[in-house]
């Protein structure tokens, strides 16, 4: 349903931004999408800035719990076994560290690891402050490993205004380089989390996801 | 000697390797030898002061050398109990945990918590030790207190709070604020023994108070008199604060962060006196054995002298007068002359000389009260073993061990080696139950298994050195296991008849794989036996002989000659004859139906798979990538902080072999690495082949 409303998905070589407020939720969505990739067999990095691997491991698990208990997999612990080794958790604690060397270690990883990733996910990397010219290397980078990058995007400073589906306006400046950008924003008349298409591709026309998520399992609800 | 439980500590210091634990244990017992002194030998001061720190050095052999030391601080007895710091010991760690109260966690100010420190931290949740924090090197280049205290709030999970801020840090670091008193404490004369009170620097003033705050409120969710006193605005006092962050403490919710320097002799003293203020004495401290008369019921052990003794036997040490084992006494006194049984072997003996160790001399002691740390001399028993005193058959409760995942074959290099050789095995396998040695039957070959390469070089280079015993190694075999992955059916009849008594046994029924239990112990975790038998086709004297035969046909898989593993052996048909029959036929037939429905039921064969952590320059990430990869390994995670990487994989053993020169070439040294046995886990096809290739080639 996710991938429909972006037209089948985001495509190789392209950037999609998962924007938000703070805290509503857009680690789960990541790891969500995450998931979803592995269970199509991907390969998926996880680069987190947050200092600790046990607790992007501790998603994972419990993402995947959820969803094993509403497919209702049998074989849910061979199947969670294969899904792990398609998986890399990259983990930079270092306080602004440079674009150049994260993509230096993600490029090491996948020539020098044989790791073929297929999608590179973004957990929390400040996308606001960074200039145009990285966010540009990025996707150069897309191009160049013929990989998705998904971003997760809060920003910190508290004068950054939202728009209506949750999108920060600091977003602004790398609007054309962004190929799918969604808005997340809680409503409270419905408890939801409701998912808004802001930017799909070359249109700029946002039309909702039709897609609410469950605030609290992240699962989704409609 | 005193007999006030409330003054005495049981305590441990662990660390990640150069964290500089040895240079605190030093400091610590100099500080607290220092006090002795000052005391008994008057007018030597000059001696003192022109301690260097080569007669620390010696004085650190000591250390190392015994497993427990006794010092005093401020009329405190404090025994330091020593924690071996690699992986591969990991038993041994655990074991010293037990016999712990409370622990000082040391962190390098700019290393921060590292993979050892997370794995200590893990064995110490586990153990439910108690524990405050030392960040040691404050006068390193480099040195970020205020990290590391974030680390150990990321990265451990650990609510720690700040006791005191540096003055000064890296080589302008002069001393510490007390943030209890309120005091900046600087460490004058030549050792920093001379303890100067002053108060807090003006450039320091709002960041103390600031940071007192934080204590504060950290610490009154611990008590409501020091969150009624915080909100009024009260002047609070140092004992409130104490009573509050010791509470906390205690029940593992805090974790007090004090810092200093070792090596400059800073901060130590303060250390202690946290020792002494925040961590648990011997009855605050609840210990739990097992009743082995009553159905290993769990029982709760009461420091209380005058009930019967229980004892822990934790480690043993050969010195020069025999055999010295360190035990713990848990409850009741143990006095001269007592007679003990070791629940164990069931065996009695009469406690002979009662020592305790003190810095760098033993002392005679007529008991040890429960609480206390103490050892025996000529006690012959494993470590590990549980003492009780009469009337009792208690076990402390038994530790997890893990079972062996490597072996090798040792060949002693002349007949007076051969002798040194069983001396040495014998004791080491007391010592380390992880650590084990059999005599191949097949081969005759001497076979040595424990949990790493590592772990058995260890002990052949201490055959050769202790024991004078010359080995030589052969080739490390990984203990594979064998299992099946399908269910398959059986019906064999066993009939022979060549003069005398014949032999007849059918039996029939199928084979499948289970998953054990989470707890289950010993054989319940590899083997299961159903009876289903109707009507007495078996008679029921027979059936255990079935069971019988099915745990012979487990022990050597037909594939490799490894044990099976994961298997339920279910019968549910048979027939008997009523001569013919015997024990002896049914089990004959048992192990016969079994070779029979194995191959059927797609047999696979599992590996060992060790968790590798690896930490290395960030410049050879792709290099130790690369050596993953060809290890047929899996990379969980990497994490980078500035220049050192860290990189989590999961690796099978049998790649594993040679891997710390591989690493160590490739990274001009700069890379270590720690591995320890995760789980078990299918052969691809492609190896199994090679396998049973070589296995095959051995048989010939």
């Amino acid at each position: 349903m996710f991938e429909n409303s972006i037209n089948g998905g985001l495509g190789r070589g392209n950037l999609g931004v998962l924007a938000s407020r703070h805290g509503v939720g857009k680690t789960a969505c990541l790891v969500h999408l995450a998931t979803d990739k592995l269970f199509q067999g991907e390969h998926v990095v996880h680069v987190s800035f947050n200092g600790n691997v046990e607790h992007v491991m501790n998603w994972y698990k419990e993402v995947f719990r959820e969803i094993s208990e509403y497919k209702s997999l049998d074989d849910a612990f061979e199947v969670y076994n294969a899904m792990r080794a398609n998986r890399v958790v990259m983990n930079f604690s270092q306080e602004n560290i440079s674009v150049d060397k994260i993509l230096q270690s993600l490029e090491t990883l996948i020539k020098q690891g044989s790791f073929s990733a297929d999608t590179i996910f973004f957990d929390g990397y400040k996308l606001t402050m960074a200039t145009e010219e990285d966010v540009r290397k990025i996707k150069e980078f897309a191009k160049a490993m013929n990989v998705e990058v998904w971003f997760s995007v809060s920003p910190i400073r508290p004068d950054v205004s939202f728009d209506e589906y949750g999108v920060p306006d600091s977003m602004k400046p790398y609007f054309n380089l962004v190929d799918v950008l969604i808005g997340l924003k809680y409503n409270d008349e419905k408890s939801k989390v409701i998912m808004t298409v802001v930017r799909d591709h070359d249109r700029n026309l946002p039309k909702p996801t039709g897609v609410a998520l469950n605030p609290k399992t992240m699962l989704i609800s409609e | 000697m005193s007999l006030d439980l409330s003054k005495m500590r049981n305590i441990g210091i662990s660390a990640h390797i150069d964290s500089g634990k040895t240079t605190l244990s030093e400091r610590i017992l100099f500080y607290c030898n220092r006090i002795h002194s000052i005391h008994e030998v008057r007018g030597k001061d000059g001696v003192g002061a022109t301690m260097d720190s080569m007669d620390l050095e010696r004085e650190r052999g000591i250390t190392i050398a015994s497993a427990a030391t006794s010092v005093t601080w401020k009329d405190h007895e404090i025994n330091l109990i020593d924690t071996p710091g690699h992986v591969d010991f990991t038993i041994e760690v655990e074991r010293s945990l037990r016999v712990l109260d409370g622990a000082i966690l040391v962190l390098c100010s700019v290393g921060g918590v590292q993979s050892q420190s997370i794995t200590v931290d893990r064995q110490m949740n586990r153990y439910h030790v108690p524990r405050i924090a030392f960040i040691n090197k404050c006068d390193r280049t480099g040195a970020n207190p205020y990290r590391v205290v974030h680390q150990l709030r990321e990265k451990l999970n650990l609510n720690a709070v700040m006791m005191e801020i540096p003055i000064g840090l890296e080589d302008k670091l002069k001393g510490v604020v007390d943030l209890v008193t309120m005091e900046a404490v600087y460490f004058d004369g030549p050792n920093g023994e001379v303890i100067r009170r002053e108060p807090i620097p003006a450039s320091l003033a709002t960041e103390a108070a600031l940071k007192r705050e934080e204590l504060i409120d950290k610490a009154s969710s611990f008590s409501d008199e020091l969150m009624e006193a915080a909100l009024s605005g009260e002047e609070i006092s140092e004992d409130l604060i104490k009573a509050a962050v010791r509470k906390g403490t205690l029940s593992l919710k805090l974790c007090p962060v004090f810092m200093g320097s070792a090596h400059c002799n800073k901060g130590i003293q303060v250390l202690l006196d946290g020792v002494v203020s925040y961590l648990p004495d011997p009855t605050e401290v609840e210990n739990r054995a097992l009743d082995l008369d009553d159905n290993e019921k769990e029982i709760v052990l009461q420091p209380d002298s005058a009930m019967g003794a229980v004892v822990l036997a934790f480690k043993l040490e050969d010195g020069q007068y025999g055999q010295l084992t360190y035990i713990r006494v848990y409850q009741g006194i143990v006095r001269r002359g007592d007679e003990l049984v070791n629940t164990r072997t069931r065996r009695k003996f009469r406690v002979g000389r009662l020592i305790k160790m003190h810095a760098s001399e033993m002392e005679d002691i007529q008991e040890a009260n429960c609480g206390e740390i103490a050892a025996l001399f000529g006690i012959d028993c494993a470590s590990g073993d549980t003492f009780c005193g009469s009337g009792l058959s208690y076990a402390m409760t038994s530790m997890f061990v893990p079972s062996p995942v490597i072996s090798l074959a040792i060949y002693p290099k002349d007949k007076k080696s051969q002798d040194n050789m069983s001396k040495a095995l014998n004791r080491f396998t007391k010592e380390d139950p992880t650590f084990q040695t059999y005599v191949d039957q097949e081969s005759g070959q001497t076979i040595i298994k424990g949990m790493g390469e590592l772990h058995l070089d260890v002990y052949v280079e201490r055959m050769k050195r202790e024991y004078n015993a010359e080995v030589t190694v052969g080739k490390p075999q990984v203990a594979y296991r064998e299992a099946i992955s399908e269910r398959a059916d059986f019906n064999y009849t066993h009939k022979k008849q060549t003069g005398g008594s014949g032999q007849f046994a059918r039996v029939a029924g199928f084979i499948e794989p289970f998953t054990p239990d989470e707890d289950a112990e010993g054989l319940d975790k590899e083997y299961q036996f159903a009876n289903e038998v109707k009507g007495g086709a078996i008679p029921t004297e027979y059936i255990p002989s079935c069971d019988k035969g099915f745990q012979q046909a487990i022990k050597r898989g037909p594939q490799l000659g490894f044990p099976i593993v994961g298997v339920k052996c279910t019968i549910n048909d048979g027939a008997f004859h009523p001569v013919d029959s015997s024990d002896m036929a049914f089990q004959t037939a048992a192990i016969m139906a079994f070779k029979e429905a194995f191959p059927k039921a797609k047999p696979i064969i599992l590996e060992p798979i060790m968790k590798v952590e690896i930490e290395g320059p960030t410049e050879f990430q792709g290099a130790i990538f690369g050596t993953i990869n060809q290890r047929r390994g899996m990379i969980i995670s990497s994490t980078e902080d500035g220049a050192i990487t860290q990189i989590d994989a999961e690796v099978p053993l049998a790649e594993m072999f040679g891997y710390s020169t591989v690493l160590r070439s490739m990274t001009q040294g700069k890379a270590e690495f720690t591995m320890e046995l995760d789980h078990y886990s299918k052969v691809p096809a492609s190896v199994v082949d090679d396998l049973k290739k070589e296995f095959a080639d051995k048989k010939k």
